[in-house]
């Protein structure tokens, strides 16, 4: 399936402004509610942080996508690089609250990378109708509008991240 | 690499023509080297036909070229622009898409429209054309041209833009 947009960048703090404008464009043309709108704006600017701080050495300035897909009931936003992953970092220059963050306001996460090694994080926002979780996991409790984090197998025993109400599977 | 000329904005305006002609702003074999996303002040916006194209590509040209410094009146001319691009490129478009490529600096800028069909970026130009105001693409841009695409992809257009008259 040939996604709606994609954008290409270098990992720089300030292209996150751009794909913020551009997800502005984008909530535009598809009539996204302003508080849904809010969320994905948020949520995407914090895994594009996370790629401009985390995916790449300092002073390194690799690539950064953000792609978006619209179907009849979700807006599926993925943003990817092809840094080191995603695992613990104990010197993180930031609060930790990156993928906690998006966890809460996503409708699901999934973490992991691509066929060719790109690391993902694969954000799903229900658009219109319920705004309630995805998350159908046996044994997982549900939070209501909050999403589930989950990580593809390649992420699998990388360590955990921590969620309010997410999970990392 | 050949270069099909497809005219300029003024063709009195020889001078900021041949300050163009100098090394383009993306070198193609820069662009090459860079692998599969764009350094410093560019990006590479890959958009279906439908209703994104408009909003999201003038908003990305918008805000390089705002970073870049550029004065209201040439940011205003460039989304002009990029709504006659949005509005045609997909009537001539080899598939889905249309890729945009952006590279904003201080003084001049390019816009590269990839995904074209053979004689597509020809049509898109030709079909840039306002009653009373002209060919809006030809009036903004410096410079107009078609260079073959990489990879054996379908021809490039091509556009240069000054940060001032």
């Amino acid at each position: 399936m040939t996604p709606d947009m994609e954008l290409a960048l270098s990992a720089r703090a300030e292209n996150i402004a751009v794909v913020r404008y551009a997800l502005g464009g984008l909530g535009e043309a598809f009539a996204v509610p302003e508080p849904k709108l809010s969320d994905i704006r948020l949520a995407v600017t914090e895994a594009c942080a996370n790629v401009v701080v985390h995916a790449y050495p300092d002073g390194h300035y690799g690539p950064m996508e953000v792609v978006a897909s619209k179907d009849e009931e979700a807006l599926t936003v993925l943003v990817r690089d092809w840094g080191r992953g995603i695992g613990p970092r104990p010197d993180s220059p930031g609060l930790g609250l990156g993928l906690s963050l998006i966890a809460a306001l996503a409708d699901s996460v999934q973490l992991g990378h691509d066929d060719i090694e790109h690391t993902e994080v694969r954000m799903t926002f229900l658009l219109g109708g319920s705004q309630t979780s995805t998350n159908t996991l046996p044994g997982t409790s549900t939070v209501p509008g909050t999403g589930a984090l989950q990580s593809s197998g390649a992420l699998q025993g990388t360590g955990s991240l921590p969620g309010p109400g997410g999970r990392l599977t | 690499m050949t270069t099909e000329s497809l005219g300029h904005a003024d063709p009195a305006d020889q001078l900021q023509q041949e300050a163009l002609a100098g090394p383009t702003v993306t070198d193609p074999d820069e662009r090459e080297r860079e692998g599969p996303a764009p350094a410093g002040n560019r990006a590479r916006v890959r958009l279906l036909d439908g209703p994104l194209a408009a909003p999201v590509l003038g908003r990305v040209v918008s805000m390089m070229l705002a970073r870049a410094d550029w004065p209201l009146d040439r940011l205003d001319a460039a989304m002009l622009m990029c709504d006659a691009l949005s509005a045609h490129a997909f009537a001539h478009a080899g598939g889905a898409s249309v890729t945009f490529n952006i590279d904003a600096g201080e003084h001049e800028a390019e816009l590269r429209v990839l995904g074209l069909t053979d004689n597509g970026a020809n049509g898109l130009v030709k079909d840039a054309m306002l009653p009373v105001v002209g060919n809006v693409i030809e009036r903004i841009a410096e410079r107009v041209s078609v260079e073959p695409g990489m990879h054996g992809e379908g021809p490039e257009l091509v556009l240069a833009l000054r940060a001032r008259y």
